[in-house]
């Protein structure tokens, strides 16, 4: 353990950067849900009708926490974020610990460090010693923030010190995991793998009996139900947890070589498959594993809009107040909410497509495009590799939004036919998307020093028109640069076929141009 | 596209900018099908930038290049399944396997002969299963050196390929190029190692500053430059200092060294053999020396430029 202090101040000087970031991430997700929530149900009444109308909804229970929350309105913030704190803090305790003991161990500076006089086990301590510190600080954030937006102390220090707790019990998993695997990106993917489970267990739970919440550390902490019953004992989970996992981490740590790990980095092809013989093959080797995590997360989005299109209605129908108000009545809001969210994704869809144009920019600096070019791939089918994954990408992503989303409202509502419909909503906006994508290739092939900024500046347009248009009160020729404003609105409003096909004509001109750009100028600066 | 008349590379007068930085400026260069050609140069020379309009991945400001008889930038493509690169600063995609990217670039290049790119990953001692992104710099060399070399194709362009390798790889390379050699294709080596240059190359190219300072045979450069001679003689040398074409000269009795121009060393020698020469050493300019003379003058040209 000799050195472990010196390693601590070390890792948090390393952390410096980083860390302050995830605090802050922490900070708003609490902020922004206390405000909102106790803004939304500011009655006795308000928190009433939500226990009725959510209490009943499988999925957003699912997605949330355990009905018992909404007993308080404190409770209900609980509900609402736990989860997403918890998945957070998770993911900054396995970064933190993966990145200061199997990433140090994998780049070889850990060996300089362990050549010093420093015990064998002092980076692990240090380590899991600069996790408590981020927890704590998170902790106290949560707790400070829940206090300062009104909610009741003695409930949010039990907040904070759940969150805390649910974040270090994730930093000794991380370290157990790091012990096992020779490579950090086995590290990171096993524990992003157990953080899932942890979430999913829990939703199984939730929905169910509430028996599997308790297999989930996340389950954990939701089950100490600050300011409703306010008990700390369930906390003792996550801490015995923390202890056997350390003790775990350190007898591994003890029976293996420095740099080894109990499971061997498992050795790659050794030849080719067939599928990786041209530029389309390895485009999209290069995009598979970016493409699958934005499909799985919008998927997800989709079905967490989706769960709660329902309420949204009988929410409206209890509210005969606030119908009045709205154009299409009780029956047209469900209409106008499917609309908007799935506008709001395909916005998202959109942002995907751009990271993957700009993989065109990223191969080319690396120097990576250089070997491919020098083959005889043309210009224009290494661009049309990477561009068959933006494309069909997109489509991917936005098919995933209208399945989730579709499916999520569709069990709430038992009606199937909704899956095709909001499906069908969803790909209306793809000439949009598409479109997106084109400017970006525009850039990339005319403009490749700032393309990164032109094309993000593009999405952000549409953003900034998507949301604030009308509070902004932004002209109507600001409106219509955004290719998301000429979309048809389905299905609030009628589906018609010339704007998608002038938007679909649009973002081929801008593929085309991109590409006499790109072949036409230097490349590799 | 055929090359009749035995010129695989003929660059003349090129010259290219990136903005204000002038990268070439009036680079000539000739390499004669079959032969290995050394391309030498300090860091930033314009050696790079040279085999990048080679490969059509630049397009030249003025100046006229041909390859393989056809244009570079034109002709990309086509030219491309003819020849074989390997770049300076090998970088693989992280997640794919050393085996998979020689594979990959294999079969873009139009097809690899199997057996033979199998045998090279056994010379080169590379495990082919590892992920890219866990080996070193010189185990990425290998596998971009593998990839082109297991290639049927007539010209290799080779930039600092062995500057990642050990000397026991160095080797294997060395035969390998002397293998292609022997096969009639031709090579472009640009290096920096100067022992590599002096084994296998038939003729060298020095640039400076975006510029050829030299070019043509071992033999022919070394006619340019000067010999080292320590003559050791029964009368006292006198007067040797002062003839034309001598240089640095250390008397010491009996006993002189100093440097020669190659072409006054007959003249040197009838005036010494009159004083009885007891020994006489020669020793004709090693590349290294020729190479540091031009460092040596690129040193003096960024100090008279700062």
């Amino acid at each position: 353990m000799t050195g472990t202090i010196g390693l601590l101040r070390f890792m948090l000087r390393r952390e410096r950067r980083s860390l302050p970031w995830w605090l802050l991430g922490v900070t708003l997700l609490m902020l922004v849900q206390s405000t909102q929530s106790q803004s939304l149900y500011d009655t006795a009444d308000d928190l009433a009708r939500l226990r009725e109308t959510i209490g009943g909804n499988t999925a957003v229970v699912a997605l949330s926490g355990p009905t018992r929350l909404l007993e308080t309105i404190g409770g209900e913030v609980v509900f609402e974020i736990f989860g997403f704190l918890a998945i957070v803090v998770g993911l900054m305790n396995m970064f933190l610990v993966g990145r200061q003991t199997r990433a140090d161990e994998e780049a070889g500076r850990a060996e300089l460090i362990r050549s010093a006089r420093v015990g064998r086990r002092a980076p692990l301590a240090a380590a899991i010693a600069s996790a408590a510190v981020a927890d704590v600080a998170a902790g106290a954030l949560v707790a400070a923030v829940a206090i300062g937006t009104g909610l009741p102390a003695g409930g949010s220090v039990l907040l904070g010190a759940a969150v805390a707790a649910t974040g270090l019990t994730f930093a000794a998993l991380t370290a157990v995991a790091a012990q096992f695997f020779e490579s950090t990106r086995a590290v990171y993917g096993s524990v992003g793998f157990a953080l899932g489970a942890a979430y999913a267990l829990r939703a199984a739970g939730d929905a169910g009996d509430g028996t599997l919440s308790w297999l989930s550390p996340i389950g954990w902490g939701q089950r100490t139900y600050p300011y409703v019953d306010d008990r700390w004992w369930p906390l003792l989970l996550p801490l015995a947890a923390t202890a056997l996992l350390v003790a775990t981490a350190v007898v591994l740590l003890e029976r293996r070589d420095f740099g080894a790990g109990l499971v061997a980095a498992r050795p790659g092809r050794p030849a080719a498959s067939r599928a990786l013989g041209n530029a389309y093959g390895l485009a999209w080797r290069l995009q598979r594993s970016a493409l699958i995590g934005w499909v799985a997360g919008l998927a997800l989005l989709g079905a967490a809009y989706g769960s709660i299109g329902n309420s949204i209605e009988q929410y409206v129908a209890d509210n005969p107040e606030i119908a009045e108000f709205l154009p299409g009545g009780a029956a047209g809001i469900v209409d106008a909410y499917l609309s908007l969210t799935v506008s709001l994704s395909a916005l998202i869809a959109s942002a995907y497509g751009v990271t993957s144009v700009l993989r065109v920019r990223a191969e080319e600096l690396s120097g990576r495009a250089e070997s491919v070019l020098a083959t005889r791939t043309s210009r224009l089918t290494w661009l049309a590799g990477h561009l068959s994954v933006a494309l069909a990408g997109t489509a991917v992503v936005l098919l995933a939004i209208g399945l989730g989303e579709g499916a999520a409202y569709a069990v709430t509502v038992s009606d199937p036919g909704q899956v095709p419909r909001v499906i069908g909503v969803a790909l209306t906006y793809l000439p949009a998307v598409w479109l997106i994508v084109g400017v970006a290739v525009l850039a990339v092939g005319w403009l490749p020093r700032v393309a990164a900024a032109l094309a993000w500046a593009a999405v952000g347009y549409c953003a900034v028109v998507q949301l604030f248009a009308d509070s902004f009160g932004l002209p109507g020729w600001a409106q219509r640069a955004s290719p998301f404003a000429h979309t048809p609105a389905v299905p609030t409003e009628a589906f018609t076929v010339t704007p998608i096909i002038v938007l679909g004509l649009v973002a081929i001109v801008g593929l085309a141009g991109g590409y006499s750009g790109l072949r036409r100028r230097d490349l590799g600066y | 596209m055929t090359t009749s008349d035995g010129t695989a590379i003929s660059i003349s007068a090129l010259s290219k900018s990136y903005g204000r930085a002038k990268a070439l400026d009036g680079l000539d260069l000739t390499v004669a099908t079959g032969e290995v050609h050394g391309f030498l140069g300090p860091n930033g020379s314009g050696k790079t930038t040279t085999i990048r309009v080679l490969l059509g991945l630049l397009r030249a400001d003025a100046g006229a290049v041909r390859l393989l008889g056809g244009d570079p930038w034109h002709d990309a493509v086509a030219l491309h399944g003819r020849m074989a690169y390997v770049p300076g600063d090998v970088t693989l995609w992280p997640g794919i396997t050393g085996g998979e990217v020689i594979d990959l670039l294999g079969r873009m290049r139009g097809g690899t002969d199997r057996r033979r790119r199998d045998e090279l990953v056994e010379r080169f001692d590379l495990d082919p299963r590892k992920k890219a992104r866990t080996y070193s710099k010189g185990n990425r060399q290998k596998v971009a050196l593998i990839a082109a070399l297991a290639s049927d194709a007539e010209l290799l362009l080779l930039d600092e390929p062995t500057s990642g390798l050990d000397p026991l790889m160095e080797s294997v390379f060395q035969q390998c190029i002397q293998d292609v050699r022997r096969e009639g294709r031709t090579v472009l080596l640009s290096s920096h190692i100067l022992g590599e240059v002096e084994a296998l190359c038939d003729r060298v190219s020095i640039v400076r500053l975006g510029r050829t300072v030299e070019s043509g045979t071992l033999r022919e450069l070394r006619h340019l430059t000067r010999t080292s001679i320590t003559v050791e003689t029964t009368d006292p040398l006198t007067g040797i200092d002062a003839l034309p074409g001598v240089y640095d000269t250390v008397l010491d009795g009996r006993i002189a060294r100093f440097d020669v121009e190659t072409a006054e060393l007959d003249a040197v020698i009838r005036r010494l053999a009159p004083l009885g020469v007891r020994s006489l050493t020669s020793t004709p300019p090693t590349l290294e020396e020729m190479f540091l003379r031009h460092y040596g003058d690129a040193a003096d040209d960024a100090r008279v430029a700062s």
